[in-house]
């Protein structure tokens, strides 16, 4: 009989692997001491049994008997069932089992050291190395297991390396937002989930003005981004548009000349950029940072350019045989069609101060009234200051990076198209 | 019909010469005195502009222009020094500040080209203005060159503002800090209590050979430089293709969400995500903490406090950076590869690896090349993963004071600037940074035809 969407061929294996973790009960799991006296799976399986009736259940305890015992058992179950009479669902359901056997023994891992020292199995501290072959090579074959289940089914095994991986870039946002809602302890605590949440962090970091002045860094940050967004807006559009569309002498020399000089490294000048702002006596303030930002934003011209490009020229064409100036052109007819480059260009100069740290730390020295966001949050980082400020650090840090993530997320695509140098015209 | 009127006689260097020459006395008295022509022919204002400027330029030249050019070259004479005043008590004697000095030399300069500019612009607006009285067309008046700016000339209204700031905040501090690289402006002779001069190549000489401590720290720190360059670029690079692929197979669902998850690493501002990483792998941090609390290790490992682990590190945290930015420009390629391609490759038996190395890949590799290039000067160039991460720590005792074995060029320039005050050898190693940022990128242009066929490829 053959079953639609079932490679059969995996069924026998999926079987073998059932059984497996029932005979690697009989492998020596753990060494009891330097010696390597050992005790074997079911022995010690045994042992958490016994802690279990004196001491009552205890989630860590669980957690062995889980991946031990109960999913192993579930999975044998189900293997032969599958076995017996192949089916969608039974081997669905497999995959849960196997997922949450694998995601039941890495939790182990984190446990175990507290388990096994609470229970006091053996003198010396519990370390990793003491696991032996009955504990990893189960914790090799689930896996195993997972992919041949997912693979009779025609699932991918790619979601497993994708979960892994979204894991391992999730956890420190994560942490940043487990940190800010944690109520107790500073930055040097020895353990990751909080005992106590709060929203606390939250409401000292935009009121508690003693220490630091979140919402003063965050009025300055807005101020200059308001600023520079208004500015650079209208420079980087007008230099877009006169380099995409206007055909004058010095064009090619210009273009060339905005190339080299944007090969520099950027702060090679800003130091020299810091005394010419102080003989106009500028040096300090946000109008610094929002001239700065301004100035040099002509050179940033590539993507508007690009998508002016893409703009047809007969448009233009039409225009001018209708009597259009130039600036009717750019203004009645690019503009209107530019709105998506015109809103990237927009949230983009807006963006742009938030992030930024170099250069507010050099241009605004010690004068820590004109802090931006980014500037005062690695203040706060300091090493005398990081035991003490962590929490709200990173409640800061929370209320600074979600608007900027939402911005970005939403203009993902143009900065795709600024990445891969869209010089398309 | 105006627009005819106005068509002005174009004007090119032959022609400039041959009317000069043969001009009438104003086409040459206008060498001397701008704009004389403009006013003689009816064009009154811009005429007194040209006048204006030239007299505001020399009133500028007489009073500080000619010292501060006289200055550039000495860089100041007289020290700052204490002496003993009328009461025999010592003050101090406010000496010249090189710096100062150096900076008002380069404006100068500076004003000087810009003169030269208006000078030139000036006599070919006298010859145009002539030509069309000779040949007895309408001479466009003040309100006839402002609309000129919204139509013919709209490049320079618009560029107007962008080259103005570019000239005064990004060109003259850069001349500045290029000039510097050769002066002996270092910790021994900073402004304004002593003088500094110009010392020809010597800085560059000082970083080349490896005599000098300098030059011990030189060569290890461009060494790893470049190191970490090619294999932050390429790893990240590789990672964020195999994500993309992976992410965009056929088999896989909730594209959006997978893609989401990996491009918010890149969505957070980057101090605040480098922060995080730093804070994560300290010895305190979160993940000696976990490692210790499941029994992997008994010490915290020393993540950024070993020169070889620090290195090791800063290239695996920057996988979490770099491999999104990859994956996000990938997946866009990916969309665009021709079905029919994997259709008949399938149809002739070809595994999925041999599709990724025949067709993915190669497509994928033709499109990117000038980003993988873009994104190797990015590397070089990449001040804050070193900075947050490590800024440049551990210390290494053999190279120069303040360096650290994770430094690379551009961090090491901060240090030089903020911490050792040596600002010489700061633009120096600037300039060299250039130079190799130069090179990849003049490699990267010349062989990509979208820049070298501008015209061809709009619509």
């Amino acid at each position: 009989m053959r079953i639609i969407g079932i490679k059969k061929e995996y069924l026998l294996p999926i079987l073998i692997f059932g059984f497996l973790p029932f005979i690697l009960l009989l492998f020596p799991f753990i060494n009891i001491n330097e010696s390597s006296e050992h005790l074997l799976g079911f022995q010690f399986l045994n042992k958490i049994m016994q802690e279990i009736s004196d001491k009552g259940l205890s989630m860590s305890y669980l957690i062995i008997v889980a991946i031990m015992l109960i999913i192993p058992s579930i999975i044998l179950v189900a293997s032969i069932i599958s076995f017996l009479r192949p089916g969608k669902k039974i081997l669905y359901f497999m995959i849960g089992m196997y997922s949450l056997e694998v995601f039941g023994f890495v939790v182990s891992l984190l446990s175990f050291k507290a388990t096994v020292d609470a229970a006091k199995f053996f003198e010396v501290g519990f370390l990793v190395k003491y696991l032996s072959m009955g504990y990893w090579l189960p914790f090799l074959l689930v896996p195993i297991g997972l992919i041949l289940t997912m693979k009779s089914v025609k699932v991918s095994p790619g979601y497993i390396v994708l979960t892994v991986m979204a894991a391992i870039w999730l956890f420190p946002t994560t942490w940043l937002i487990i940190s800010s809602l944690r109520s107790e302890g500073g930055y040097y605590i020895g353990y990751l989930i909080p005992k106590k949440f709060t929203f606390n962090n939250y409401i000292d970091i935009w009121t508690d003005t003693s220490h630091w002045q979140f919402a003063r860094w965050f009025r300055n940050t807005t101020i200059v981004a308001v600023c520079n967004m208004i500015i650079s807006t209208l420079l980087v559009l007008a230099t877009s548009y006169v380099m995409s569309r206007i055909r004058f002498k010095a064009r090619g020399k210009l273009m060339s000349f905005f190339l080299i000089v944007g090969m520099f490294p950027g702060f090679m000048s800003m130091i020299a950029v810091y005394y010419i702002l102080k003989v106009f006596g500028l040096n300090n303030s946000l109008a610094a940072l929002v001239i700065i930002y301004s100035s040099g934003a002509g050179l940033g011209y590539y993507v508007a350019k690009g998508f002016f490009d893409t703009i047809s020229k007969t448009l233009d064409e039409a225009a001018y045989i209708d009597g259009a100036t130039k600036w009717q052109v750019f203004i009645k007819i690019i503009m209107p069609l530019s709105k998506p480059i015109i809103v990237f260009t927009i949230l983009g100069a807006f963006m742009a101060p938030w992030g930024d740290f170099m250069m507010p730390r050099i241009i605004l020295g010690t004068n820590i009234d004109n802090y931006t966001v980014s500037v005062g949050l690695y203040s706060m980082l300091v090493k005398e200051e990081i035991n003490g400020a962590w929490k709200m650090f990173c409640a800061g840090a929370v209320c600074i990076a979600i608007p900027i993530s939402v911005i970005f997320l939403y203009l993902q695509k143009f900065y795709v198209d600024g990445l891969s140098g869209s010089v398309k015209g | 019909m105006k627009k005819t009127q106005l068509k002005q006689v174009a004007v090119n260097n032959n022609q400039i010469k041959y009317t000069l020459a043969n001009g009438g006395i104003f086409v040459k008295l206008s060498l001397v005195f701008m704009g004389i022509s403009n006013i003689k022919y009816g064009q009154l204002i811009k005429g007194l502009g040209f006048l204006f400027w030239e007299l505001a330029f020399i009133y500028y030249m007489i009073s500080p222009g000619a010292s501060s050019l006289h200055n550039l070259i000495t860089l100041g004479t007289t020290q700052q020094s204490m002496v003993k005043d009328d009461t025999g008590m010592f003050v101090v004697m406010q000496g010249d500040n090189s710096m100062r000095l150096l900076l008002g030399g380069v404006a100068t300069l500076l004003i000087i080209v810009i003169f030269v500019f208006v000078w030139v612009s000036s006599i070919k607006s006298g010859l145009i203005v002539t030509n069309l009285h000779k040949n007895n067309k309408r001479i466009p008046t003040i309100i006839d060159d402002i609309e000129s700016l919204f139509d013919k000339n709209i490049h320079k209204f618009l560029l107007f503002v962008p080259i103005v700031g570019l000239i005064a905040l990004t060109i003259l501090p850069l001349v500045y800090m290029i000039l510097m690289a050769f002066t002996n402006y270092d910790a021994n002779h900073q402004p304004p209590g002593k003088l500094f001069d110009w010392v020809g190549l010597d800085n560059f000489r000082k970083l080349l050979t490896s005599t000098d401590t300098l030059g011990k720290t030189f060569w290890p720190v461009l060494e790893w430089t470049i190191i970490w360059a090619i294999i932050a670029t390429l790893s990240c690079y590789f990672g964020g293709i195999l994500l993309a692929v992976l992410i965009s197979s056929k088999k896989i669902r909730f594209k959006k969400m997978w893609r989401t998850i990996f491009v918010l690493s890149m969505a957070i501002p980057g101090f605040i995500g480098l922060l995080l990483l730093r804070q994560m792998l300290t010895s305190n941090g979160i993940v000696n903490i976990l490692l210790q609390n499941m029994g992997f290790i008994s010490g915290p490992l020393p993540f950024w406090t070993d020169a070889t682990w620090a290195k090791v590190s800063i290239l695996i945290a920057n996988f979490w950076i770099g491999i999104p930015v990859t994956m996000l420009l990938t997946s866009g390629i990916l969309v665009n590869i021709p079905a029919d391609l994997y259709e008949s490759a399938r149809i002739d038996g070809a595994t999925p690896v041999k599709i990724f190395l025949k067709i993915t890949f190669p497509y994928i590799f033709f499109i990117t090349t000038p980003t993988l290039i873009t994104s190797f000067i990015g590397n070089i160039n990449n001040f804050n993963v070193i900075y947050f991460l490590t800024a440049g720590a551990p210390l290494n005792l053999h190279y120069f004071q303040g360096a650290g074995s994770t430094d690379i060029l551009i961090t090491w320039l901060y240090k030089l600037t903020m911490q050792n005050g040596a600002f010489c050898y700061a633009s120096t190693i600037g300039i060299v940074v250039f130079l190799i940022s130069a090179t990849f990128s003049l490699i990267t242009f010349r062989r990509s035809g979208a820049f070298k066929n501008e015209e061809g490829f709009q619509l």
